[in-house]
């Protein structure tokens, strides 16, 4: 069976985090514009390492693999790469469907 | 930040407690929930000061750490951890999405116990904080089994040396201080101070009085001798009769062993005065302490053969107290010169009599001696 490639499956026991992890996520791509703004690349790895972190950890892979894009992008100081994942971060935060099994 | 949000796990003082630091909150909250599911008591704090605070006022039974945090890093927090008594034995397991060699080799380094990759897969987050929770159980009930073996060989040590050294001292000992237990060194020269104690009419005592009663009358005596002496943290080498012979600056070195031992006999003097004026009373004997105290070199060792020795001091100022004390009145201090020079600021108050040089039995030379009688002595 082809899964919607914007469904996130996460466990059950951490349906009462995801509301706050969500509210989170988004406050995040605030901050990640307010940086790239700001040209603090020193901010955006950290914040693109943290991301890596806790994306995969609730089931969140692609929040993981943005947030490896922006940590690399930033040890480079590339603000065009950091503002695509930027971008790509709003749209998949925008669409995405969480299910709990 | 601190706070508790392990109230719903098992109560507290009986679950094992986790500390998770992290700045972030979410993956706080992810793995609180996790240990939660475990039965662990989870506390948290968002950054390395509040973690080091947490754990010096409370410490938990292991701690998560992140690596890559705002101000104190996790490696700083760890090392600090590893390097306090208090806390070193605290397992630490790193938790970082860093996954190069190098940070690894860091947080060795700083003595992490072990590591736990961002992102967390939680099989291997239960599998190893089980672990560390086994290892560290072990470890506690070894290290009480370890506590538990220190107080006993202590009160085993306290409870042989109390019987010749001050409660202060043998205590020094069982705690290991003092390079160990000096009676098992080898014998020594060493500058000492030697206080002999006798009682005057004791000959005439045991004359007078039933064996029992003399029994019972020298144990009170002895009683305040030896209180005296350990009171000054004296050491007793020898009882025997009616004498007693007091040691300092052995087996510890005393910087002050002189006046130490001129406290030691006006203590003996006065405490003896009351003891002497009950036993006149209902004896009708007339008693009372006389002492000698020397200075100089002696040699202090087990003397003796394999099956009996005893700890004790040879040499010329304990043979010359010994002299000073069978010369000495009831209630009077003899000192020979140069105990007299150590302790002349001490007795000012007290009656002072220049002998001369005497020659005393068992030696050629005469020797400046001097005695001293202390007021309370009066009594005596």
């Amino acid at each position: 069976m082809t899964q919607n490639p914007l469904t996130v499956t996460v466990a059950k026991d951490l349906e009462d985090l995801i509301p706050v992890f969500m509210t989170n996520r988004n406050k995040e791509v605030e901050t990640l514009r307010g940086a790239l703004t700001a040209g603090d690349f020193e901010q955006l790895k950290q914040l693109g390492h943290r991301m890596k972190g806790v994306g995969r950890s609730y089931g969140f892979v692609t929040v993981s693999e943005i947030g490896k894009r922006v940590e690399d992008a930033a040890a480079k100081s590339d603000r065009g790469a950091i503002g695509a994942c930027i971008a790509e971060y709003a749209d998949y935060l925008a669409r995405v469907k969480v299910v709990y099994e | 930040m601190n706070d508790s949000v392990g109230a719903r796990a098992a109560p507290a003082g009986t679950a094992f407690r986790v500390l998770v630091v992290d700045d972030d909150a979410d993956m706080v909250a992810f793995l609180a929930m996790l240990l939660h599911k475990e039965g662990l008591r989870v506390e948290t704090a968002s950054d390395g000061e509040s973690a080091l605070a947490s754990i010096h006022a409370s410490p938990p039974d292991l701690v998560l750490l992140d690596v890559m945090m705002p101000g104190t890093s996790g490696f700083e927090v760890c090392r600090r951890l590893k390097s306090e008594e208090g806390t070193a034995l605290i397992p630490v397991v790193l938790v970082t999405a860093l996954e190069d060699t190098q940070s690894r080799v860091r947080g060795i380094e700083a003595g992490a116990d072990d590591f736990l990759s961002k992102p967390v897969k939680r099989e291997e987050l239960v599998a190893r904080v089980k672990t560390l929770r086994r290892l560290h159980e072990t470890r506690k009930e070894l290290e009480s089994r370890r506590l538990a073996a220190e107080v006993q060989r202590k009160e085993a040590v306290r409870k042989a040396f109390s019987r010749y050294i001050s409660p202060r001292l043998a205590e020094r000992i069982a705690d290991g201080g003092e390079q160990g237990n000096p009676f098992q060194g080898r014998a020594q020269r060493t500058n000492l101070v030697a206080l002999f104690a006798d009682l005057r009419g004791f000959t005439r005592m045991t004359e007078k009085t039933e064996v029992v009663s003399v029994v019972g009358m020298l144990n009170e005596y002895f009683g305040v001798l030896t209180d005296a002496a350990y009171q000054n943290d004296g050491t007793i080498f020898n009882m025997a009769g009616d004498s007693l012979l007091v040691g300092f600056n052995v087996p510890f070195p005393q910087a002050d062993a002189a006046a130490r031992a001129w406290r030691t006999a006006l203590d003996m003097v006065e405490r003896f005065a009351p003891v002497a004026s009950d036993w006149q009373k209902r004896h009708g004997l007339a008693l009372g302490v006389g002492i000698g105290i020397c200075t100089g070199e002696a040699i202090i060792g087990n003397v003796g053969s394999e099956h009996y020795a005893n700890y004790t001091i040879i040499g010329n100022p304990v043979n010359t107290a010994a002299r000073l004390m069978q010369l000495a009145a009831a209630g009077e201090v003899l000192l020979c010169g140069p105990m007299y020079e150590r302790i002349r600021h001490l007795v000012s108050g007290h009656t002072v009599e220049g002998r001369g040089d005497v020659t005393l039995r068992g030696r050629s030379e005469p020797i400046p001696v001097y005695a001293v009688r202390a007021a309370a002595r009066a009594a005596a």
